[in-house]
């Protein structure tokens, strides 16, 4: 099986390739069109900034490829969030392969919660194909300072000042607000899931 | 998906809450059910338990135009309970707008009526409500108890095709005391099919996080909403766990201070210590770096990245990280933060320097301080120190953790040298003014001696997570101990449900 990993200069790649490798796979770290185009899995990561993660990807022509897979695609973390339309952070417009934006924790002047929201939580739902046979409960590594609102897309919840999405999917296009890669034997869990769809 | 679900229990076309279903502990709520029912619904709930108290006291219905208002004026799917005993009784109820009834007495007395119903209604519509004082069902609005054994009954009407069941302890209902988790873990055990709603004795978010943690996913809220015991919400606010970090000090690429684990070849080898305690259910690693100098740096990064194929928790790694290049160093070799230190407070702009190019979430500020006016107040007179304790300077804590958040750093770890070491707990007070001056996540550290301490640091030190070095390295308390004792405390940690958590002798 070909994976690629989407390489647009956001930051550590190590643990998710590590990951792949885990599992048996040797993924590919590319930014070329023909590469990613070519793959039967797409893992599309990003930790950091939203402006910045924008301005690599559209320097390198990936707004144009990524929306276009047909392949199952799984967005981590930032890369979730780059799915949607805009982002509240530096009012950045994404790639918009799935309606609504993403909001911040520090926005709400109610909001009486650390930011970023750092640690393990709970998914509610492990009803989809991509987060089968988790054990229940099912605890994932999060760390993040902007969010997407629970919404049509969301596959998994979580709770932090408030209910927000875990898991998202639209067809072909999934995504992780928390780190498969750091959530322990139940991330692993996630990525096979994730291959074997 | 844990789901609250509202509660109305109506006595005279009022609003109210028994104790333990006690008719003389009426506590009036609301003149109102329907202006309580229309707050739900303006909160988000979608779903409303209704009781008629009166009717299930008296075993004919009382409060049928409070109900059929409710339903007629909002959106909320009802579930009815109380005093439906006949054919004309469900119909009536059913007419009122109720799409859900629960037969409690009538599925103890007249098995026959209930079944006809199960049939004719469907197990969607029809709840089955176990009501258990004692171990057996309750009836008449609890005022008496049957020879129904709980197990018995719900093993009677699941064989019938009985889908959903509302159990009740009455001994806990209304009383705020925590809902009977073990209970319905045992039902759940027996019945894995059943869809139950725990009902009784909520109080609290994390009494939420027990009851998904037993495979729960509805749970009725009458009083913990009147009492404002959790957030008006048809989900929980908050489920982020404590974090137990254990940490490691690394010479030369080897852990040093004796770990004493039984059955590890080689208690020096940072990698089987890391999966070790990610077995354990540790939920992150901090590598502390002692010699610390440049020429280690090699050393540290292929630990690094030994420790980061191993284990696929997050982890952390200090000492002696003072440049851009010592951050990428760490981070592109599989680290998730790093920690910085004495660099810092030599020159604060590195934090944003860091920050600014890898992320403030990666970035970790550690304090060392000592409080040196023994006599004044607790919280005061922290000075920081450099180097690992070995020299004081003139900056004072509470500023200059402000400072580092100011400048980036996404996470305080704040080691109190005067409870370093002494086992006597953590600098609490110190770190609940830290905790509420700083947005940023405070990890404890310095002075765990006991599962106590650190349930104390999690409530009086508003700590996100807590260090230890010493009492987990020479198994004076696992990982394990801790996070049994903090959940019985009711604070909520990540439980660990793998496979490799049990190889521990």
């Amino acid at each position: 099986m070909k994976i690629t990993i989407i390489d647009y200069g956001a930051g550590n790649l190590f643990s998710v390739a590590n990951a792949c490798r885990r599992l048996g796979h040797q993924p590919v770290l590319s930014s070329d069109e023909h590469t990613i185009k070519n793959s039967d899995r797409v893992i599309f990561p990003g930790v950091g900034n939203a402006v910045t993660a924008m301005r690599n990807i559209r320097s390198r022509g990936l707004h144009n490829v990524i929306p276009k897979l047909t392949q199952p695609v799984l967005g981590i973390c930032l890369g979730m969030q780059l799915l949607f339309e805009k982002s509240d952070e530096g009012e950045t417009s994404c790639l918009a392969i799935l309606d609504g934006s993403v909001s911040s924790f520090s926005k709400d002047p109610a909001a009486n919660v650390k930011i970023p929201h750092m640690g393990w939580n709970i998914i509610d739902n492990t009803e989809s194909p991509l987060l089968a046979a988790i054990p229940a409960p099912a605890y994932m590594y999060f760390v993040h300072s902007y969010y997407v609102p629970h919404n049509s897309y969301t596959i998994a919840n979580s709770y932090y000042n408030g209910r927000f999405s875990a898991a998202v999917q639209k067809d072909n296009f999934y995504g992780c607000q928390f780190h498969p890669e750091k959530s322990g034997p139940a991330g692993i869990q996630i990525l096979k899931n994730f291959l074997e769809l | 998906m844990i789901e609250i679900i509202p509660a109305i229990d109506i006595i005279n076309g009022k609003c109210v809450r028994l104790t333990r279903g006690d008719y003389n502990s009426v506590k009036e709520y609301n003149s109102d059910p329907l202006l309580v029912a229309k707050e739900f619904e303006a909160a988000g709930f979608t779903r409303l338990h209704v009781v008629d108290l009166d009717a299930a006291k008296q075993g004919k219905l009382v409060n049928i135009d409070t109900l059929r208002s409710i339903c007629d004026e909002t959106n909320l799917v009802v579930d009815y309970g109380g005093g439906v005993k006949n054919d004309d009784d469900i119909a009536t109820v059913l007419e009122a707008g109720a799409q859900m009834v629960t037969g409690g007495s009538i599925a103890v007395r007249d098995p026959a009526i209930f079944l006809g119903w199960l049939e004719r209604f469907g197990p969607d519509r029809i709840i089955l409500g176990a009501d258990v004082k004692d171990g057996h069902i309750a009836v008449s609005g609890w005022q008496e108890n049957s020879h129904s054994e709980l197990f018995g009954f719900l093993e009677f009407y699941a064989d019938k095709g009985i889908k959903k069941i509302i159990c009740t302890d009455i001994e806990r209902d209304g009383t705020l005391e925590g809902p009977a988790v073990e209970l319905y873990k045992k039902i759940m055990e027996r019945f894995p099919s059943l869809q139950l709603i725990a009902s009784g004795g909520l109080s609290s978010v994390s009494d939420l996080h027990r009851l998904y943690e037993a495979g729960i996913t509805s749970v009725i809220s009458g009083k913990a909403f009147y009492e404002n015991k959790i957030p008006l919400k048809p989900y929980p606010l908050n489920t982020l766990a404590k974090r137990i970090i254990p940490c490691l000090d690394v010479k030369d690429g080897r852990v040093v201070k004796g770990v004493n684990f039984v059955g590890l070849r080689d208690a020096g080898d940072p990698v089987e210590l890391a999966q070790r305690y990610s077995d354990e259910g540790a939920d992150e690693l901090v590598f502390l770096d002692i010699t610390a100098t440049h020429e280690k740096r090699k050393t540290m990064a292929e630990l690094v990245r030994k420790v980061a194929e191993a284990v696929n928790i997050p982890f952390t790694v200090g000492g002696g990280i003072g440049s851009l290049e010592d951050v990428n160093a760490m981070l592109a070799n599989g680290a998730d933060k790093v920690s910085v230190n004495s660099a810092a407070v030599r020159n604060p702009e590195i934090i944003n320097e860091m920050a600014e190019k890898f992320g403030s979430q990666c970035i970790v500020l550690a304090i060392d301080a000592r409080r040196e006016d023994k006599d004044g107040p607790q919280d005061e007179g922290w000075k920081v120190y450099l180097n690992g304790g070995r020299q004081r300077t003139d900056i004072d804590l509470f500023e200059w953790a402000r400072e580092g958040v100011e400048r980036g750093a996404g996470e305080i770890l704040f080691t109190s040298m005067d409870h370093d070491g002494t086992r006597n707990g953590f600098a609490n007070e110190t770190l609940a003014k830290i905790s509420n001056m700083v947005d940023v996540p405070v990890i404890a550290s310095g002075g765990a001696g006991t599962v106590q301490h650190f349930a104390d640091t999690f409530r009086d030190g508003k700590a996100d997570a807590a260090l230890a070095a010493g009492i987990f390295h020479y198994g004076d308390i696992s990982i394990n101990q801790v996070k049994q004792y903090l959940q019985n405390a009711n604070i909520i940690i990540r439980t660990h449900p793998t496979p490799g958590g049990g190889k521990k002798k």
